[in-house]
């Protein structure tokens, strides 16, 4: 089965831009399941609802979780211990990759790194899968481990070294951005503006609200 | 031990610019905290940052002028920064930051008239630290975590800011079919 894992930066996205729609109309001919993890949850629903300013955005994602539109992984029979353990592992690895004259770099937290863990699970269990997010952190981890190297030692001011035990996991996954979901929406006709400036509106409402997407790469998407 | 000389010549440095009301002095040693927030991720560093960055704020603003015992408020602020400084001296990492939540803890508890716009520097300045530890290349949610933001304030000031993003590190059309393949 195809499975999109949606870490919170991609709802959080959605709901800000008022896009959260796409998820539904997306979903509507599609043969998959858009999963979101505890933590996710956590981020996007439970700990927002107590936040005036981002309690309807949390509403919204939460009635999506209703209609059954994204959904936990207790739907694909994935346990949360099985999840946590495995988030545990990665963290792990993920935190002892860059190394400083101080120490390691934490890099990444629990929340972006379940939905590797969930992700990985699911390959293993034979899922096709895509994992959604905006961080750019853990994206450059995953396709790019040099980069974020080069970043880090470029703002440190200092030699940051990327040990490579994360190695095994490198181009293990597919990553895509709210800007390229919001493509696919666009190309389906999906996006429910009629106008030719439709897409380069929506795009660049998604990087200013999180997505790690260049300006140039969103004029390529223009393009094709 | 050379990040704790440096912390403590910040702290003296901040002392001093306090003392002088030079906000742009300020917000430099702010900025240099930030790779010790970055690398140590320690309550501390964050408090001082956001704390000297909020100092700055308030001075550049001459927002103090509006604080009727400003000066009486800035000594006890110098106060606690001169013992958290000798606290980190002595190795003492728990009374450092305890002393750095005191001050931060003096600040917001300014004239009742202020209280709640100080509150609101101290949000701004919270957010606006977070974005540089980002770009020092810890990930959004980390960041959101150690300032304790959430990740919907965080990725709404995001947009605002031209942080550095420019690495294509996967072809964009590749990504694109990769994308439409999946839902077709």
């Amino acid at each position: 089965m195809k499975v999109l894992i949606c870490d919170s930066g991609i709802l959080i996205n959605l709901s800000l831009n008022g896009l959260l729609d796409i998820l539904e109309k997306l979903k509507k001919d599609w043969n998959g399941k858009i999963l979101i993890t505890e933590q996710v949850k956590y981020e996007t629903i439970d700990r927002p609802l107590n936040i005036l300013r981002f309690k309807l955005g949390a509403l919204r994602i939460e009635s999506l979780l209703t209609k059954k539109i994204i959904e936990l992984p207790s739907s694909l029979n994935i346990s949360n211990e099985e999840i946590k353990t495995k988030t545990k592992e990665l963290l792990e690895i993920a935190n002892h990759s860059y190394k400083a004259k101080e120490g390691w770099v934490n890099i990444v937290s629990e929340g972006e790194v379940s939905c590797i863990a969930i992700g990985s699970i699911l390959k293993e269990k034979g899922h096709e899968v895509i994992i959604a997010t905006d961080e750019r952190t853990i994206r450059l981890l995953f396709e790019d481990p040099k980069t974020l190297e080069k970043i880090m030692s470029k703002h440190l001011h200092q030699q940051v070294q990327f040990v490579s035990s994360y190695n095994d996991y490198s181009q293990k996954f597919n990553f895509i951005r709210t800007s390229e979901i919001v493509y696919v929406a666009y190309k389906k006709g999906l996006l429910g503006i009629e106008n030719k400036q439709a897409l380069d509106a929506a795009l660049y409402a998604t990087k200013f609200k999180g997505a790690a997407i260049t300006f140039e790469e969103i004029e390529a998407l223009k393009k094709i | 031990m050379e990040e704790k000389k440096h912390v403590g010549e910040v702290i003296q440095n901040a002392i001093k610019a306090l003392q002088n009301f030079n906000s742009q002095n300020l917000k430099e040693l702010s900025n240099q905290t930030i790779h010790s927030a970055s690398l140590k991720q320690d309550s501390g560093s964050i408090t001082l940052a956001v704390l000297i960055y909020t100092l700055s704020k308030i001075i550049e603003r001459n927002d103090h002028l509006k604080v009727k015992n400003w000066n009486k408020l800035s000594k006890k602020i110098v106060q606690w920064l001169e013992l958290s400084k000798d606290a980190l001296e002595k190795n003492n990492l728990e009374k450092y930051e305890e002393h750095l939540k005191e001050a931060r803890k003096t600040l917001s508890q300014i004239s009742p008239n202020l209280k709640e716009y100080i509150k609101e520097v101290l949000r701004k300045a919270e957010i606006n630290k977070a974005s540089r530890i980002y770009e020092h290349g810890i990930s959004m949610e980390k960041t959101a975590q150690l300032l304790g933001i959430t990740q919907w304030e965080f990725a709404d000031y995001l947009g605002t800011r031209r942080i550095e993003e420019g690495y294509s590190t996967f072809d964009i059309k590749k990504r694109a079919r990769i994308a439409l393949e999946f839902f077709s």
